[in-house]
């Protein structure tokens, strides 16, 4: 698997640069893109675009109200980061569920974006915190609200000659949950998982996203509607919002999962993840 | 442009080390063929079983699944091979062994890397400790139970 030219970048403008030519690619941490590359699934890759050099895509910081989080922190980057934990626990619970140890070493939040696929596990907690996607090409750089970002399996709004360069986060302390089903408890591909967000500014509000139950991620806004209309959140609401998100889900059956499971699960993993918030308040 | 070789220089156990990697070069295959250090295995080439496990900047990482070439000047790679005269490593395999954890071989220098990781930040792991962080190494001769008996009486030696 080595017929293909190395470009170390230096910078994010000669990195654009070089992704513009056709059969070129951008590579991070890696984790995906070389057993892809050794399974021969790219015949026409010419060459890779090391971003691992460019610091200012491995950081994490404010400004003002907002987090950016760069695309090439790995997901034990984020699991660590104390203003994360703080502030976006979901965000931080669905890293630490991605792979091992050894994957959340290598692997980065920029690479389970732009791999595009409906089981990335921070794509999820990315919706609920209602995340925009910095993209960054030659003439500058755009917003994309994250829930615009996703076309279909594999497929994003990333252009050739663009990378992602971060994630902007509104700086809103929020409580969340995260939680997967997958062949086994650690260190497997989510056959459907669900991110929750909560705060309060005087009423509570409720974000809820789920994967791996449609071709991209998915917003349960029908019911994050209905629990922000609850006077309280009793067993009845929880049961009644599980529903919602089970009615909500239009999962397939593929070599992960069933259908049927899938949208059982999607009210299960609301259910147990609104109690858990319950129950840590 | 094509089959260039580049330049890459590291430290490697403990020296600052240089090579020549085609593009497509994993960290793996640098260690074993370029350095002949034969240690980390290569078990799946996927990232699943934990064999080929290194340490990169004192975390473990995969290193079927990072390319040679993306080493940079300050980057510190550690191989099993590397640890022969540390403390704990050696306290670590000492277990191993006396807890029979050892059947093939092939997992060991993986699992003792990730189990090294495991007590330098975690002293007193309990078994959920040593289960989470051993789940990215998998042993396909014996259950784990011996294996984690053996991390549990690495860690409880080094306070005695």
């Amino acid at each position: 698997m080595s017929n293909f030219e190395f470009i170390r970048a230096t910078d994010i403008h000669s990195a654009c640069s070089a992704l513009k030519n056709p059969g070129y690619m951008a590579v991070a941490g890696g984790s995906d893109l070389i057993v892809k590359i050794r399974n021969g699934m790219y015949p026409d890759l010419k060459g890779l675009v090391d971003l691992s050099g460019l610091e200012q895509l491995n950081q994490i910081r404010t400004d003002e109200n907002k987090v950016i989080i760069g695309s090439g922190c790995t997901m034990n980057q984020i699991v660590n980061d104390r203003l994360l934990q703080d502030y976006f626990p979901v965000l931080t619970k669905a890293a630490a569920t991605v792979g091992a140890l050894q994957i959340r070493n290598s692997a980065t939040i920029g690479g389970n974006v732009a791999n595009a696929s409906p089981a990335g596990d921070t794509i999820p907690a990315l919706y609920v915190l209602e995340a925009r996607v910095v993209v960054t090409g030659v003439n500058g750089s755009r917003k994309i609200p994250i829930e615009e970002f996703f076309i279909s399996p594999g497929k994003s709004k990333l252009e050739p000659g663009e990378i992602i360069e971060g994630f902007r986060l509104l700086l809103n302390k929020t409580r969340g949950e995260f939680l997967k089903l997958g062949e086994r408890r650690a260190h497997a591909i989510s056959k459907i998982n669900l991110a929750v967000s909560t705060w309060n500014d005087g009423r509570d509000h409720y974000r809820i996203a789920m994967g791996s139950v449609a071709p991209t991620v998915l917003r349960c806004k029908e019911a994050e509607e209905y629990l922000e209309n609850c006077e309280k959140i009793s067993p009845e609401a929880i049961a009644r919002a599980a529903e919602i998100a089970s009615n909500t889900a239009r999962p397939i059956s593929d070599l992960r999962s069933t259908k049927a499971y899938r949208k059982q699960m999607a009210g299960v993993l609301l259910s147990r993840a609104l109690n858990k918030l319950i129950q840590s308040a | 442009m094509q089959n260039n070789l580049i330049k890459i220089s590291f430290k490697l156990n403990g020296k600052q080390v240089e090579s020549e990697v085609l593009a497509g070069m994993t960290v793996l295959e640098l260690l074993r063929r370029n350095f002949r250090l034969t240690a980390a295995k290569e078990g799946c080439g996927k990232g699943e079983c934990g064999a080929c496990t290194i340490m990169l900047n004192d975390q473990p990482i995969n290193s079927c699944l990072k390319l040679a070439a993306t080493l940079k000047n300050d980057d510190e790679i550690i191989s099993v091979e590397g640890f022969n005269e540390d403390k704990l490593m050696n306290n670590i395999q000492q277990a191993f062994v006396e807890e029979g954890a050892v059947q093939c071989g092939f997992c060991i220098p993986g699992m003792t890397i990730t189990s090294y990781h495991l007590l330098q930040n975690n002293p007193n792991p309990d078994e959920h400790a040593i289960k989470q962080a051993l789940s990215g190494n998998i042993c396909r001769c014996t259950g784990y139970r011996k294996i984690e008996a053996a991390v549990k009486k690495a860690a409880d030696r080094r306070h005695e």
